[in-house]
């Protein structure tokens, strides 16, 4: 392997700060039981640097609203409705083919907005985290009206969906650059 | 959009944020996107986060220096404490606050850090904590040592902290780094000379404490913590 800088630089973030679980957002503590109150999905895929080459160690956090679109924070006015046992945020880190992954439920819609999942993705190489989205291509009437999807130029959007996997599961590969058709659109919040 | 978000979230004002990709260091030249970020208005799922994480993130782990009593770990001891606080300077209580840092030697205990420098097995460099009522964070541990980037031509980099601060919105969750006031190394670093602003460079910087304060036991320091805002503390990945 070439010793790029990205192995010596950092930021080393610790092994230890990510345990088993922690890439489950349905559970409120680590031992605390799934919630049921949706349909569960996996979500799986690879972080990935120019080139195509898989980034090791990346670090990436992701934050949705429960089945029925609640968030269980004060910000969400249906709040006292939301799934008090379902969590919506969780953490995982990259192996060394750069794959990740999470386990959830499907999460609803709100508002105007389709059903999405936020991902925030940290990773040597990244001065600063960078947020996309996960949209979910089965929701296409949602999806053709979503505002933050509008936003995106057209030829960008397919980088935004995920891709169903024949196994409850789906496929969403992050490109952290690339040239414009390859490269994940990225969201400044 | 977004009829409930408040007008508090505003966009960083220029000079804050690092320039990417970053001179001098080589992978933020094949990480970095190239394409333009995208600004989005701020909705329900951006001012909300995960509340009470500190169930999910086991917190209590203050204490870097001396993780087995009576074994306690070499280099100089120092106590970072400070405030977690939003735009408007008010406290953020039950912050998960993330720390992590090489050791007196300038080596993290981590697989990915192949460098010679030794490891001390007393000082694993980790620990997270829970912000008090009143914002409040503090960990005891050692001054870390600088450590080397190699490349064509090599930089140090000076003693520094990593908190990584989960704050109660998504929109509010930093990744930083904290940095030693008057080390000669700051103003060669790559990462902190990123930051345009002086001004907010200096936000980076801890603030030493009098030892007529804090006695003879340890060095200590303040370093509060911005979220967003006009006086925000920099993004430092």
């Amino acid at each position: 392997m070439t010793p790029l800088s990205s192995h010596t630089v950092g930021p080393f973030f610790p092994e230890a700060f990510i345990r088993e679980g922690d890439n489950d957002l349905t559970r409120t503590t680590t031992d605390a039981p799934p919630s049921r109150r949706g349909t569960p999905i996996r979500l799986n895929g690879r972080v990935l640097r120019e080139g195509g080459l898989p980034c090791i160690n990346a670090i990436l956090e992701a934050w949705q609203a429960d089945a029925a679109g609640r968030f269980h924070h004060p910000a969400d006015p249906e709040e006292a409705q939301a799934d008090p046992e379902f969590l919506g945020w969780g953490r995982a880190r990259t192996d060394a083919e750069g794959r990740y992954e999470f386990h959830t439920l499907l999460p609803g819609a709100f508002l105007d907005r389709a059903p999405h999942v936020n991902l925030l993705v940290m990773a040597s190489g990244l001065m600063q985290p960078v947020a996309t989205t996960l949209f979910f291509p089965e929701f296409a009437a949602a999806n053709a009206t979503d505002p933050v999807l509008a936003l995106v130029p057209p030829s960008r959007r397919p980088r935004l969906f995920a891709t169903p996997d024949n196994a409850g599961g789906y496929r969403f590969d992050i490109r952290l650059r690339g040239s414009a058709d390859e490269e994940t659109p990225f969201f400044e919040d | 959009m977004a009829e409930d978000a408040p007008a508090r979230f505003d966009p960083l004002p220029p000079g804050i944020a690092p320039i990417v990709p970053t001179p001098g260091y080589p992978s933020t030249f094949t990480h970095t996107p190239s394409q333009p970020l995208i600004r989005r208005p701020p909705g329900r799922g951006e001012i909300t986060g995960p509340l009470a994480l500190h169930r999910k993130l086991p917190c209590g782990e203050a204490n870097l220096a001396e993780p087995i009593p009576g074994r306690p770990a070499v280099g100089q001891l120092i106590h970072i404490a400070g405030q977690v606080l939003d735009e408007d300077g008010r406290p953020i209580p039950d912050a998960v606050v993330e720390l992590w840092q090489a050791n007196a030697a300038g080596r993290y205990a981590h697989a990915s850090d192949t460098r010679s420098a030794p490891l001390d097995p007393n000082f694993i460099g980790q620990g997270r904590v829970r912000t008090d009522a009143e914002g409040r964070y503090g960990f005891f541990t050692m001054r870390p040592g600088a450590y080397p980037v190699p490349g064509e031509a090599v930089w140090w980099r000076p003693p520094h902290l990593h908190f990584c601060v989960l704050g109660p919105a998504s929109l509010s969750r930093l990744v930083t780094q904290m940095f030693f006031p008057g080390d000669p190394l700051n103003p060669l670093d790559h990462i902190f000379m990123a930051v345009p602003d002086a001004a907010a460079r200096e936000r980076l910087i801890a603030r030493p404490l009098p030892p007529s304060e804090i006695g003879s036991g340890w060095l200590g320091y303040r370093h509060d913590i911005l979220l967003r805002g006009r006086r925000a503390t920099p993004v430092l990945a």
